[in-house]
């Protein structure tokens, strides 16, 4: 059966081929398809973010956080990191984004709290600027410092190589963010520990 | 980036065959599960329809089919309809890096449990949006056991995972396959027993299947996050629950079972041999134990299976440090 669907495959791979030379004879190359590709994520993130900042509504505001997610996950992968692009959904949709909802969950649909009005102008503005700063902070920096666009061709970057780099070259900053990581862990259990003086073991 | 048409037809091609499977897959196991329930309870199980109730299945799902869609008052509509799809789409991605036979796997990717892993995440947010969105109280504590429970057993299972990406040195589902032998003794499941048991566990858990079904207890919760849903909605649930535990048990043969090798001819029925027999030993399972108490759900996982995994991985990493 396995040789069959090879056979049919290899039997379909030739047509195929023919048809998509001539398909890339007419169709834009890769540069332009990576373009459309970033647009396209630019787009989800935007769309996310404005849904989230703007909606009156904490679980619509989620889902739209996540949407945000869900581009950046894109963006990692036009820089041909998919581990990276794996990691920030597992992490950042399966744990952080649930983890929120958990909060949020018992609010009501029709919102009667502080966030169903809209937010004063001034909040607005300065809640803009608090955005605007690590643009103006990083932006002239990348734009500056950063690879041009088309200088620089990405590989897909081998996992084993980012562990190796984990433990050899960037091994200060790995341990630093590790102890960072520790003490918020630690932190939070002892937070949990104070509420409950007298947790009943079963 | 070498995307060529073929892989894309390939990729095509195999969303359209997984689509088929996730049907033909959850009318079997209804019938499976019905049948087996009945075997073990003593009764007949379906036998009216069709030739020993075969059809059963079938005509259960034309009545779903043709069901009127109700919506609540007062609920979110939006997410309430987003919930049930984004329950199915993503399960379609997930079957995309399963090696089902040699050459039977539509997307070699080098982080093929990853993908799998990081849209099992989708999962768990339709089911809290479909809990919230339809504005009732048993969808509610339902979401909310779903929550707890799916972050909860999705560390063990991960670290029992990597257990196995350890030994394997990849995370490429098709060579880890490839690093297992035909026999059950040079399966994954001899040098990773540990593993494997935690494995299973947490994914009855993650699949929220009896014993640990708190989330859709019908005792309790009526339906639990999918009270309130009719007709396509309740079916596209109802389809991709079955299709993610397709999915676990299909993972779990490729990392412990050996995937598509087995004794005398390789190929895809191994797969799919060792994925209906875990399948039928989810469904054993479900008929034979009561259901858990939620504290004991969660003492099960923080207090046995993650202290478990973390040792079994420090063992591996231990050993493989020195045969190296």
């Amino acid at each position: 059966m396995d040789q069959i669907i090879t056979h049919f495959l290899a039997a379909l791979r030739a047509p195929l081929d023919a048809l998509e030379g001539l398909i890339a004879s007419w169709l834009p190359g890769q540069q332009v398809a990576a373009l459309v590709a970033f647009g396209v994520y630019v787009l989800i993130i935007l769309a996310g973010g404005l849904l989230a900042i703007g909606s009156r509504n904490l679980v619509r505001a989620m889902m739209g956080l996540i949407l945000t997610f869900l581009g950046v996950a894109g963006f990692y992968l036009l820089l041909a990191s998919p581990f990276l692009a794996f990691m920030q959904l597992l992490i950042y949709v399966g744990a952080v984004g649930v983890l929120v909802f958990f909060a949020i969950m018992l609010t009501k649909n029709n919102t009667q709290g502080e966030e169903a009005n809209l937010p004063k102008l001034s909040n607005g503005i300065l809640g803009f600027l608090a955005g605007l700063a690590p643009l103006v902070a990083l932006g002239p920096l990348i734009v500056l410092y950063g690879p041009k666009i088309g200088e620089k061709s990405y590989q897909a970057t081998d996992t084993a190589i980012l562990g190796r780099g984990l433990i050899t070259t960037d091994l200060v900053s790995f341990e630093l963010i590790s102890i960072i990581l520790l003490t918020a862990m630690a932190g939070g259990v002892f937070l949990a520990w104070r509420r409950r003086p007298q947790s009943r073991s079963n | 980036m070498a995307l060529s048409l073929v892989n894309f037809v390939v990729v095509i091609a195999a969303v359209l065959l997984i689509i088929g499977l996730m049907v033909v897959n959850a009318v079997i196991m209804v019938y499976a599960e019905r049948k087996t329930a009945g075997f073990i309870q003593r009764r007949p199980g379906p036998y009216e329809v069709g030739p020993w109730g075969t059809v059963q299945a079938i005509c259960d799902s034309m009545k779903l089919l043709g069901k009127q869609i109700f919506i609540p008052g007062n609920v979110d509509w939006i997410l309430f309809f987003a919930a049930p799809v984004l329950a199915f789409f993503p399960v379609l991605l997930l079957f995309l890096p399963i090696p089902f036979g040699p050459y039977l796997t539509a997307l070699k990717v080098d982080e093929g449990i990853l993908l799998i892993l990081a849209f099992a995440g989708f999962g768990v947010i339709s089911n809290i949006l479909a809990g919230w969105a339809s504005n009732n109280k048993y969808g509610l504590l339902g979401a909310a056991r779903a929550v707890s429970q799916s972050v909860a057993y999705e560390i063990p299972m991960i670290m029992a995972l990597l257990g196995v990406i350890f030994l394997t040195g990849s995370m490429n589902l098709t060579q880890i396959v490839e690093r297992q032998g035909a026999w059950p003794w040079q399966w994954n499941l001899a040098v990773q027993p540990l593993a494997f048991f935690i494995y299973v566990v947490s994914m009855v858990g993650e699949t929220n299947r009896a014993p640990f079904d708190l989330p859709e207890a019908e005792s309790e919760l009526t339906a639990g996050f999918h009270t309130e849903y009719s007709g396509m909605g309740f079916a596209l649930f109802f389809l991709s629950e079955y299709a993610n535990m397709l999915l676990v048990c299909c993972v779990c043969a490729t990392f412990f079972l050996g995937g598509w090798r087995g004794p005398f001819l390789d190929g895809f029925w191994w797969t799919f041999i060792k994925a209906y027999a875990l399948m039928m030993f989810i469904v054993w399972i479900r008929w034979t134990f009561p259901r858990v108490r939620f504290d004991q759900l969660l003492n099960i996982n923080w207090k046995w299976l993650l202290p478990l995994s973390i040792l079994n991985l420090w063992i591996t990493a231990v050993i493989l440090k020195f045969v190296d």
